[in-house]
């Protein structure tokens, strides 16, 4: 096992003669091993990019083999560990959180690889010059990592990608609220669009905005247009006009006019928690259509608002009682749960409802008693916990 | 009714960003803050309120770099230094901020204990009760809370406004003496410059408002309102002191009275009310003392456990974040012993720190120089010109009141 920061500033020979010091390494960021692809050297006051093949490496002495070593060009678009990973913040895929990397391990074994890295205080101690032992402390395996671009923000691990939409997105949020801008950026970027959508709603109101605000609306179309209209229209509230502007143009005429039509409300209100996508379906159906219908959904919803011929609510089924329900039943004629509130009713009694009546969920209504959304649990644990901050 | 609502959603982001500037400047009047101006008023009258004139224009200038940074960046200041410098340079810094702190920390302690003196309680009872407390409401988490309490409680220093007025004195002279420099031949006249620098524009400071733009996840759509804030903040902070100076200026200088401690410096409050005047100030005294000794070490152990990569903040347990839970006890424990100890005076602490942190600003000054000029880091955002003059007449102005201090050392 050796560290990376054992390597930087040490001499390179060619024929015992010193030759130059490395002053970096790049790695391969598609391989699962990370193996070094170039090797920086500072001849003089020349830096110079070398392939790690043209070196040996034996008692613990670094020798190039020729002195006509091929140059390769420097691209910094490369994945640099000195430059890129080393004192930087990455996230550890397995702690589910921000780490900084106090020193990288590598291993030499006839090429130079990177086996992971060392968080722990010995790694800060090692690096001072203050530690007399080979001593590991916290050390995090390479594959547990993603590591940003210090220039860019971008994630720059791509064979691990998906390690990071294995993450919960109260995990990824709070990754989100503690990252810098560009890395804040670069992270949303790398999920998939449902993911992120949904990590951006997790994280505190400051960020959601701060998110809205830096992130190019066009290239992040498919992200804002997961997020769920309740949540745009509450960030849209704190939005410049032309940020506004530039947002609704990537979301669509459809979703802006969602969101438009939850702008009015308060946070205190029924309109102003709800969520305006919900699954609604006619009263006329039978159950056994309903369970066709429900099978085609790739997320069925837990709660299904039933509406007669003029789009009025009728009342609403949870999917889980349709479950041993005569399947030529018409959907009317299951409805057991006829409660609602208008969009206008003030959230303690909306908490008072639930605890009442121990509902799931509850659907919201216009003057017309048509159903324009629904209050689900998670909505009001929200909100306490919001208000609890 | 419903438009009435729709506005003050859309102020609302204005009040959210409003904070960061005004909160750190109200920090700057601490203990040894007050103590300070108070001295500087008492020893030099108006001569050293150009000092104080400038060093509003260079806490403005330097708080809007560390704000700035943290917009764009999103960022501490801590976490830039150890990204572009590495463990060495981060470590070096850490070492002078510990110092400075310690040094800020102990005028906290010793704020604390000349408040209790002035209401007859030793401070062998009245700082160790107060850093255990203060401990276990920071442990607990409690302390944002608080925090209002003490900014409302800052208010407080309003009546130095009134008593400058009631003790009449030279305005004409005052506002001339903002503008035209009246250097004293007298060491104790330099050592009071940096001083005053030094309370103003501190090494804490500097991280803290960063810190607090990160933590509010202001961005740059937020930068005109936020540099509203911090030039607010650095005016509302020194048009304080400016009457604390005054008001000591008018009372203690012209009666040629001289400050022994930190009480006589409620001499400044007799004309406005009199016999009360003592109980007024310790109160005041109490308040900053209180706002600073729990914020410093807060800030502190902040900071220096986030350089090195340890969990930070108050938004972990003691279990996981033991580093940051420690390091605060150990600062606490330290400005105790520092405060309690025979042999330094309290009004040495406090006045005397002061000078050593300004000294102590200069390397953080130079790094937060080379940060805001990055334009990888920062792009558009870099600094201009006039900013980088500003960063520099205060680095000037530090040094060479240092050096003329420490010349005149051996010539007297």
């Amino acid at each position: 096992m050796t560290y990376l920061s054992q390597l930087l500033g040490k001499t390179v020979y060619y024929d015992n003669i010193p030759f130059g010091k490395i002053i970096d390494m790049a790695i391969f960021t598609n391989s699962s091993h990370a193996p070094v692809s170039k090797i920086e050297i500072m001849r003089g006051k020349k830096k110079l990019t070398i392939s790690p093949s043209a070196l040996s490496f034996e008692n613990n002495k670094f020798t190039l083999k020729t002195q006509h070593i091929p140059l390769l060009p420097y691209d910094h678009k490369d994945f640099y560990l000195a430059e890129d990973l080393l004192d930087k913040q990455v996230i550890d895929i397995d702690g589910k959180r921000l780490v900084r990397v106090n020193d990288i391990i590598l291993e030499i074994n006839g090429e130079i690889k990177v086996i992971g890295i060392d968080i722990g205080f010995h790694g800060v101690m090692r690096r001072l010059g203050l530690s007399f032992f080979n001593h590991p402390s916290k050390i995090i395996p390479w594959e547990y990592i993603e590591a940003f671009d210090y220039q860019t923000g971008d994630i720059k691990i791509k064979l691990t990608q998906h390690s990071l939409n294995t993450l919960h997105p109260s995990e990824l949020a709070t990754i989100l609220e503690d990252v810098g801008t560009k890395e804040r950026i670069g992270l949303v970027a790398a999920l998939d669009a449902k993911k992120a959508a949904r990590a951006i709603e997790e994280t505190d109101n400051q960020t959601q905005i701060s998110i809205l605000e830096e992130i190019p609306a066009a290239g992040f179309q498919e992200v804002l247009k997961k997020m769920r209209s309740s949540e745009l229209a509450d960030i849209f509230n704190y939005l410049n006009p032309l940020k506004t502007q530039e947002i609704q143009k990537a979301l669509g005429i459809e979703k802006v006019k969602r969101v438009k039509k939850l702008l009015g409300f308060s946070h205190d209100v029924a309109g102003g928690i709800m969520r305006s996508s919900f699954f609604r379906v006619d009263a006329y159906i039978t159950v056994k259509e309903m369970v066709k219908l429900l099978s085609e959904d790739t997320n069925p919803p837990e709660t299904i608002v039933v509406t007669n011929g003029n789009e009025k609510l009728v009342g609403t089924v949870y999917t889980k009682n349709l479950l041993g329900t005569d399947p030529l039943a018409i959907m009317k004629d299951i409805v057991k749960e006829r409660k609602f509130v208008y969009s206008t009713v003030h959230i303690s009694h909306i908490f008072r409802l639930f605890t009442e009546y121990n509902l799931r969920s509850i659907p919201v209504v216009d003057k017309e008693k048509k159903p324009i959304g629904i209050i689900v649990i998670d909505d009001l644990l929200k909100v306490m916990e919001e208000k609890d901050e | 009714m419903n438009s009435i609502k729709v506005f003050f959603k859309r102020m609302l982001p204005v009040f959210a960003i409003i904070g960061p500037g005004i909160i750190a400047g109200s920090a700057d009047n601490d203990a040894g803050g007050i103590t300070t101006y108070s001295l500087t008023g008492a020893h030099f009258g108006y001569s050293m309120l150009w000092v104080l004139f400038l060093t509003t224009f260079a806490l403005a200038a330097t708080q809007e770099v560390g704000a700035r940074m943290g917009l764009v960046t999103g960022k501490g200041l801590a976490s830039l230094i150890r990204e572009k410098f590495g463990v060495k340079w981060t470590t070096f810094i850490m070492g002078v901020l510990l110092i400075a702190n310690i040094g800020t920390i102990a005028a906290e302690f010793a704020g604390v204990a000349t408040a209790f003196e002035i209401f007859h309680i030793s401070k062998f009872i009245s700082v160790p009760l107060i850093a255990i407390g203060l401990y276990f409401i920071l442990l607990k988490g409690n302390f944002r809370r608080l925090e209002h309490i003490f900014l409302a409680f800052s208010a407080f220093y309003l009546v130095y406004i009134i008593s400058a007025i009631y003790a009449k004195p030279d305005w004409g002279y005052a506002l001339q003496s903002l503008v035209i420099p009246n250097i004293h031949q007298d060491k104790n006249y330099f050592l009071t410059i940096i001083a005053v620098i030094g309370t103003t524009i501190t090494p804490w400071g500097q991280f803290f408002i960063q810190d607090y733009v990160v933590d509010k996840k202001l961005t740059k759509e937020d930068l005109h309102v936020e540099r509203g804030d911090v030039f607010f903040g650095a005016f509302i902070t020194n048009f304080i002191s400016f009457f604390i100076i005054i008001a000591c200026a008018a009372t203690i200088f012209v009666n040629h009275q001289h400050i022994n401690d930190a009480k006589d410096a409620a001499l400044a409050l007799q004309p406005l009310v009199g016999n009360f005047a003592s109980i007024l100030f310790g109160f005041g005294l109490l308040n900053a003392s209180l706002f600073g000794a729990a914020i410093v070490p807060m800030s502190t152990s902040y900071v220096i456990t986030e350089a090195f990569g340890f969990e930070s903040g108050l938004d972990f347990s003691f279990k996981e974040a033991k580093e940051f839970y420690i390091l605060l006890a150990l600062l606490l424990g330290i400005g105790v012993v520092l405060t309690l100890n025979p042999f330094i005076p309290l009004l040495s602490i406090l006045f005397l720190t002061q000078a050593v942190n300004a000294v102590l600003l200069l390397p953080i000054l130079v790094f937060l120089y080379v940060l805001s000029n990055d334009k990888n880091l920062l792009g558009e955002y870099a600094n201009n010109k006039g900013i980088n003059f500003l960063l520099m007449i205060i680095f000037g102005l530090i040094s060479i009141s240092s050096l003329v201090y420490f010349i005149s050392l051996f010539f007297q």
